[in-house]
C-alpha cells in the first residue's frame, strides 16, 4: 500500500498524515514543497518518494502518476479537496477501480462510508485499486524512529492533458481562521430552537474564550454564517475543548473536529454519536441549559493557559 | 368574446374530489388539467383515517384490488365516556372484511396519490407544486380559467372545477360562499401512533387486514366534540374534532385534550407504549346544509369540502366519499355541458340535480340537524354521565339490597345529572326524527 | 452544447417510493447554471441522467425549466461511478461544458464528475461554492481547499464543473413549460452491459477506533493525570439532569479541567 498526498507550498492536506499511517509509512508526496511536508510527517514515514511538480494539476498529473505508480497495486489518497479531485482521474489512468470515501483501507477488506454517513459497506479489496480515506477518523501514531528512506522522482510529462487555470488562492478569512485555530469551541446544532441561541453561545464563548461553531443544518438555516460550519464541507478544527449543544454528531461533522481533549455534549438523545464521543454527556434540553448557563455567566472567571 | 381556452377543464385540487372530477372528464375525452399545490396529490392532506370507497365501484372496477388500504374495518365501536367510566356498543361482522367491503383505513398520501394516478392514466394532465391563486374572468364576467403561481401561470378553460378543500379560496373568490363564520367549522386534530402490527392485532382483537373504528363521545374535556381511534396496519390514529367557539372559550389546547383522552382508563391500555409519529390539524366544514355554497356559477362548479359537503355529525365523520361522489358528478355534468355547448349555470344544472338525487344531498338533508343534536350541551356533557350511571347500577350487585328496577334507575340517574324529563323526551324525539 | 448531469436518488423516508425521490439541491443548482450558461452562449442545453425510468420526472422538470433536450441512459442503480461516467460521456461527449452536483446524496463520493472529465480529457473544477459565468467561454470558479482556504480558477471548454447546492437555485418553471414537458420526448439509451459495483456487506455506521499519539510529558505529569481527582470527573460519563443542574455540572467540569477558575 502506498499513500499519495498532494502538497501545496509545503503544507499537507487534511488527513495527509492518516493515509501515510494507513499505508504503514510508505508515501509519495507530489506538488510544491514536498521536502518541507515530509518534515511534518516525522515519525510516521518509513519510505518517501518526493515529486516536485508545482501547482496542482489533476489532469496532467494523473497520466504521469500512472507511470510512477504502475507497480503499487494499492494507492490511498486522503478524501480532502485535492485528494477527491485527483483519485478518480488516477483510477481512470491506471484503469483500476476506485473505492472512494473509505473509513478503513486494507489489502483484504475496505470499509466505505455510504448513505450520507449512516452506513458502512465492507467490500473485499480487489487486487489493485485506488482509494480515498475520510480525514479525521483514523488518528496517527508517530512511532517510526529511523530516518525515512527518501527518493526524488520526476513526473513523466503528459502530452495533451489540460487543467483549470488557478487564478488565486485565498487564506481562510479571519472569521474562518478564528474558528479553525480556536483552542476552545462552543457549537450548536439542530437541537437549538432559534437563531437567538447563537447569540447565547457567543456570550458563553466570550466568557470561556471560545469561538462559536455550528453544524451544516444550522448554517443551511442561515442562523450563522457558513464560515461557522465545522466538518468535512466546512472548517476543520482542532480545539482543546468542545461544547456541543443539540448536535447529533454525524460523521461529516465530527470528522472535522480533530481530537479535543475535552468534549461536553448536551442532547436529549443519550445514544447519538456526539454523546458517545463526549467526556461528559448530559441528557437535557440544550435550550434551557443555555438559559441556565447564561444566568450564571456574570460570576464566572476564565482560566487562561 | 372570451379568449380561446387552452384546455376543456381545469380541476383545482388533487384531493379525492379533484381526482374523481378529473378522472371522469378525462375519460370522456375532454382535455383536462389537474392542479395540485403539494409536491404530489395527498402529500399535505390529513383526515381521521376511514374511507368508504363504495362509490368507486362506478369509476374503478375492483378498486379494492389496487387501492392502498391499511385495514378493512370489520369492527365498529361507539363509546360513551365519563372521566372514569366507559360504555361501549361494539359491532363486528365478517361481511365488511370481503368484497365489496364497507369502510377501510388508509393514509391520505397513499390514497390520494393512487386515485389521482387513475385520473392521470385516463389522460388528465397532473401538474403538481402549482397553486391556483386567482380566477380569470371573461368580458361577460364568466369564469374562463385560473391564475397559478407559476411564471406565465394563466390557464384558460371552458370550465373550472374547484376542489380546493375546506375554506375554498376559489369558491369565495367566485362569490359562491357566504358563510365563513367560525361557528360552522370544527377543528380536527390527530396523532398517529406507531405500534407493531401484532400488538394492534392482539389489543383490538383483529387479524390479517381486519381493522377497528372507534368513535367516542364525552372525552373532549368539556369542549363540544367527539373523539376517534382507528387502526392502521402498524399505527393507530387517535384524534378529536372540536367546536371552535367552545375551544376558544375554554382556552384549552387541542394537544391537551388528546393527551387527556389518551390517559382515559378505557383508551390508555390500547395505545400503551406507542411512539408518536405525526401530529396534524385541519378544519372541517361541519354545519352541512346550513353552510353549503351555491354549487355552480357561469364556467365553474365546486365539489368536495370546497362545497362544504363533508358530513360531520358526531359519530359520522365522512368526507372522502362525499368528495369522491361530488367530484364524479361534477365531472359528469361538465362533460354533458361541454358536449351541449353551454357551460353557464343552466348548462351545468345537471350537477345540482345529480347531487340532489343521490346520497350526497339526501344524507345531508336527512341528517341536517345531527351536528346540532350530537354537539348540543346535553348530549355532550349530561347524557354520557347518565348513560354510564345507568349501566353501572344495572350491572352492579349491591347485595343484600335487591336489584333496582330499570325505571327507578333511569329516574334517579336523570335527576342525579340534572336533566329535566321534558328535555329528555324532546331530545329523544329529535333523535328519532333525525337518525330513525 | 452545454450539459447538466442529474442523479435520481430514491427517497427518504421510504426508499424506492418514487413520491419521495428526486435530485439533490446540488444537481438542481447544476441544471440552473447550465440553463444560464446556455442562454448566455445561445447554446442548447441537454440534461442527462443515468438511472431508472422514474428518473424521467427529473428530466421533465429540467425540460420545463428550459432545457432543450433530455436523455436517460438506462443503467442499474448499482453501476460503479466510472461506468456511470462512461455512460454519461457517451451522451455529453461533445458538450463544451458539463455541469454536475458536487456529491450525490445517497452513496455519493463526488467522483462521477472527475471520471467524466478523465473520460473526455476535459478540464475539471469540482465543488464550486461560487461561479462567475463571465463571458461564457471562460468561466471562473471558487472552490474550497482544506482548512477554510479557497481557490479561484478559470476553465474553458471542454470542462466539467461540479457545484454545491447553495450556488444557485433552480428557477421555477413556467406553466406552459410544465405542460409542454409532460409529453416532450425523452431519448433513452441502453448501454452495453455494465458490471455491478463490488458486492458489499452493509452495517450501520460506527466510528473506527482512533489511534492516538503516545502520551507525552514527564512520568510525574502522567501519573498526576491518571491519579488526579480533578481530572477524574467525566470521562465517558452520561448523566440525566434538569437544565439548572446541567448548567452547574458543566461549570463544575470546566473548573475541574481548568478552563474556568
Ligand atoms: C457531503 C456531505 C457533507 C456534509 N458536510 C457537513 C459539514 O461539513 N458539517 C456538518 O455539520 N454537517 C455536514 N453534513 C451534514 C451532516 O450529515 C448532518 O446532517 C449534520 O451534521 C447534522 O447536524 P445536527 O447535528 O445539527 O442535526 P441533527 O442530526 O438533526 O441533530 C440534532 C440533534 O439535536 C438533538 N436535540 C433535539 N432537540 C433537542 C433539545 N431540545 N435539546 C438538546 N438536544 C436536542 C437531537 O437529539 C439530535 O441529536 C454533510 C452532509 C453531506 C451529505
Ligand atoms: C381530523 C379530520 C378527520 C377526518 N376524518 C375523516 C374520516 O375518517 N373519513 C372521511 O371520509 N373523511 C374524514 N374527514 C373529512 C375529509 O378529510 C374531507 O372531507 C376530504 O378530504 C375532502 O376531500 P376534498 O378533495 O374535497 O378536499 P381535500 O382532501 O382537502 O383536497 C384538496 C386538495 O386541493 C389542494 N389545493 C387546495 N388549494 C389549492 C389551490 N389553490 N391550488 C391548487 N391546489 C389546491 C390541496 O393541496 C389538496 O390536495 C376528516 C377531516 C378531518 C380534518
Ligand atoms: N447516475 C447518474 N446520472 C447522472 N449524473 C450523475 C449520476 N451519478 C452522479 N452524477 C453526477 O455526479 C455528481 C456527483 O455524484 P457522485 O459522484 O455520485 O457523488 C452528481 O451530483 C451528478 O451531477
Amino acid at each position: 500500500m502506498l499513500a499519495l498526498v498532494v502538497v501545496r507550498d509545503g503544507s499537507l492536506p487534511a488527513g495527509g498524515d492518516e493515509v501515510v499511517a494507513e499505508c504503514g509509512g510508505r508515501v509519495l508526496l507530489i506538488g510544491s514543497g514536498t521536502a518541507a511536508a515530509l518534515d511534518d510527517l516525522r515519525g510516521a514515514v518509513t519510505d518517501a518518494r518526493l515529486v516536485e511538480a508545482g501547482a496542482f494539476r489533476p489532469g496532467a498529473w494523473s497520466a504521469g502518476l500512472a507511470v510512477l505508480l504502475a507497480d503499487d497495486p494499492v494507492v490511498v489518497l486522503p478524501h480532502s479537496a485535492d485528494g477527491r479531485d485527483l483519485a478518480p482521474r488516477l483510477a481512470h489512468a491506471l484503469d483500476r477501480p476506485l473505492l472512494a470515501h473509505a473509513m478503513v483501507v486494507g489489502t483484504t477488506t475496505v470499509e466505505l462510508i455510504r448513505a450520507g454517513g449512516t452506513e458502512l459497506h465492507s467490500v473485499v479489496a480487489p487486487a489493485a485499486f485506488v482509494a480515498t480515506l475520510h480525514p479525521g477518523l483514523r488518528g496517527v501514531e508517530r512511532t517510526v524512529t529511523t530516518e525515512p528512506n527518501v527518493r526524488e522522482q520526476v513526473l513523466p510529462a503528459a502530452i495533451d492533458a489540460i487543467d483549470a487555470e488557478v487564478v488565486a488562492t485565498f487564506a481562510a478569512d479571519a472569521a474562518t481562521l478564528d474558528l479553525a485555530e480556536a483552542p476552545r469551541i462552543v457549537a450548536g446544532g439542530a437541537g437549538l430552537d432559534s437563531a437567538d441561541r447563537f447569540e447565547q453561545l457567543a456570550a458563553l464563548g466570550a466568557v470561556l474564550g471560545a469561538s462559536v461553531g455550528a453544524t451544516r443544518v444550522v448554517t443551511d438555516r442561515g442562523w450563522v454564517g457558513h464560515d461557522r460550519q465545522i466538518g468535512t464541507t466546512g472548517v476543520v478544527v482542532d480545539p482543546q475543548l468542545y461544547l456541543a449543544f443539540g448536535i447529533s454528531g454525524a460523521v461529516q461533522h465530527t470528522s472535522g473536529l480533530g481530537a479535543p481533549a475535552h468534549v461536553i455534549s448536551v442532547n436529549t438523545d443519550a445514544h447519538c454519536p456526539m454523546m458517545q464521543l463526549a467526556d461528559l454527556a448530559i441528557v437535557a434540553d440544550a435550550n434551557a441549559t443555555l438559559d441556565a448557563l447564561l444566568a450564571r455567566l456574570g460570576t464566572l472567571e476564565v482560566a487562561h493557559g | 368574446m372570451d379568449d380561446e381556452p387552452d384546455v376543456d377543464v381545469i380541476v383545482v385540487g388533487g384531493g379525492p374530489a379533484g381526482a374523481c372530477a378529473a378522472l371522469v372528464a378525462a375519460r370522456a375525452g375532454l382535455s383536462t388539467v389537474l392542479l395540485e399545490r403539494g409536491p404530489f396529490p395527498g402529500s399535505k392532506n390529513m383526515y381521521g383515517g376511514v374511507v368508504y370507497p363504495r362509490i368507486l365501484d362506478r369509476l374503478i372496477p375492483n378498486w379494492w384490488e389496487t387501492a392502498p388500504i391499511q385495514r378493512w374495518v370489520t369492527r365498529r365501536s361507539t363509546m360513551v365516556l365519563t372521566d372514569t367510566q366507559a360504555l361501549t356498543v361494539d359491532y363486528r361482522t365478517e361481511a365488511w372484511g370481503k368484497p365489496p367491503y364497507n369502510g377501510a383505513t388508509a393514509y391520505r398520501p397513499d390514497f390520494d396519490h393512487w386515485l389521482a394516478g387513475h385520473a392521470e392514466a385516463a389522460g388528465a394532465q397532473l401538474v403538481c407544486d402549482t397553486t391556483a391563486v386567482g380566477l380569470l374572468r371573461g368580458a361577460s364576467g364568466r369564469i374562463v380559467g385560473v391564475r397559478t403561481d407559476r411564471p406565465g401561470g394563466d390557464l384558460r378553460a371552458r370550465v373550472v372545477i374547484a376542489c380546493d378543500g375546506v375554506n375554498s379560496f376559489l369558491a369565495k373568490e367566485a362569490g359562491l360562499f357566504e358563510h365563513t363564520d367560525a361557528k360552522h367549522y370544527t377543528l380536527g386534530v390527530k396523532e398517529t401512533l406507531a405500534l407493531p402490527k401484532e400488538v394492534i392485532d392482539e389489543r383490538f382483537g383483529v387479524r390479517g387486514r381486519e381493522g377497528v373504528d372507534i368513535e367516542m363521545i364525552g372525552c373532549t374535556s368539556g369542549v363540544n366534540g367527539g373523539g376517534f381511534l382507528y387502526t392502521n396496519l402498524d399505527s393507530v390514529a387517535v384524534g378529536v374534532v372540536l367546536k371552535l367557539p367552545k375551544l376558544a372559550a375554554q382556552q384549552l389546547r387541542p394537544e391537551e385534550i388528546i393527551a387527556r383522552m389518551k390517559r382515559h382508563p378505557a383508551i390508555a391500555p390500547l395505545i400503551e407504549g406507542a411512539d408518536l409519529k405525526e401530529y396534524s390539524a385541519h378544519l372541517i366544514p361541519e354545519a352541512g346544509l346550513a353552510m353549503m355554497p351555491k354549487m355552480t356559477t357561469d364556467g365553474m362548479l365546486v365539489a368536495g369540502d370546497a362545497a362544504a359537503l363533508c358530513l360531520a355529525a358526531g359519530i359520522w365523520l365522512e368526507g372522502v366519499n362525499f368528495a369522491m361522489a361530488s367530484g364524479m358528478y361534477a365531472g359528469e355534468a361538465v362533460v354533458e355541458a361541454v358536449r351541449n355547448g353551454d357551460v353557464g349555470v343552466e348548462g351545468l344544472a345537471g350537477y345540482q340535480r345529480r347531487l340532489s338525487e343521490t346520497f350526497v344531498l339526501k344524507d345531508h338533508r336527512r341528517l341536517r340537524r345531527a351536528p346540532e343534536i350530537v354537539l348540543s350541551d346535553r348530549v355532550q356533557h349530561l347524557y354520557p354521565a347518565m348513560v354510564a350511571g345507568i349501566a353501572e347500577r344495572m350491572f352492579q350487585v349491591d347485595n343484600p339490597a335487591p336489584k333496582p328496577r330499570l325505571r327507578t334507575i333511569l329516574k334517579q340517574e336523570r335527576k342525579r345529572v340534572g336533566i329535566r324529563r321534558r328535555d329528555l323526551a324532546r331530545d329523544g324525539l329529535d333523535g328519532l326524527r333525525t337518525f330513525g | 452544447m452545454i450539459a447538466a448531469c442529474v442523479k435520481w436518488v430514491a427517497g427518504v423516508p421510504e426508499p424506492g417510493d418514487e413520491r419521495f425521490a428526486g435530485i439533490s439541491a446540488a444537481d438542481q443548482a447544476a441544471v440552473e447554471l447550465a440553463l444560464r450558461h446556455g442562454a448566455s452562449m445561445g447554446d442548447d442545453v441537454v440534461v442527462v441522467t443515468a438511472g431508472p425510468p422514474a428518473a424521467e420526472r427529473a428530466l421533465r422538470e429540467a425540460l420545463a425549466a428550459g432545457a432543450t433536450r433530455a436523455v436517460r441512459v438506462d443503467l442499474p442503480a448499482d453501476a460503479t461511478s466510472s461506468d456511470v461516467a462512461t455512460a454519461l460521456a457517451g451522451v455529453v461527449g461533445d458538450a463544451a461544458f458539463v455541469w454536475c452536483g458536487d456529491y450525490s446524496t445517497d452513496r455519493g463520493s463526488g467522483s462521477v464528475p472527475a471520471f467524466l472529465a478523465a473520460e473526455r480529457s476535459a478540464r475539471q473544477a469540482l465543488g464550486a461554492v461560487a461561479v462567475d459565468l463571465a463571458d461564457g467561454a471562460t468561466i471562473s470558479v471558487t472552490r474550497r481547499l482544506d482548512g477554510g482556504r479557497r481557490e479561484v480558477s478559470t476553465v474553458s471548454a471542454p470542462a466539467v464543473v461540479s457545484v454545491e447546492g447553495a450556488v444557485a437555485r433552480l428557477r421555477r418553471a413556467g406553466l406552459a413549460g410544465v405542460l409542454a414537458a409532460r409529453t416532450a420526448p425523452i431519448e433513452v439509451r441502453r448501454p452495453a452491459v455494465v458490471v455491478p459495483d463490488v458486492a458489499a456487506i452493509v452495517h450501520a455506521y460506527r466510528p473506527r477506533a482512533r489511534t492516538l499519539p503516545p502520551p507525552h510529558g514527564s512520568t510525574l505529569d502522567r501519573l498526576r493525570e491518571l491519579t488526579d481527582a480533578a481530572a477524574a470527573p467525566a470521562h465517558g460519563e452520561t448523566v440525566h439532569l434538569d437544565p439548572a443542574d446541567a448548567a452547574d455540572r458543566i461549570l463544575t467540569a470546566l473548573r475541574a479541567w481548568s478552563y474556568l477558575t
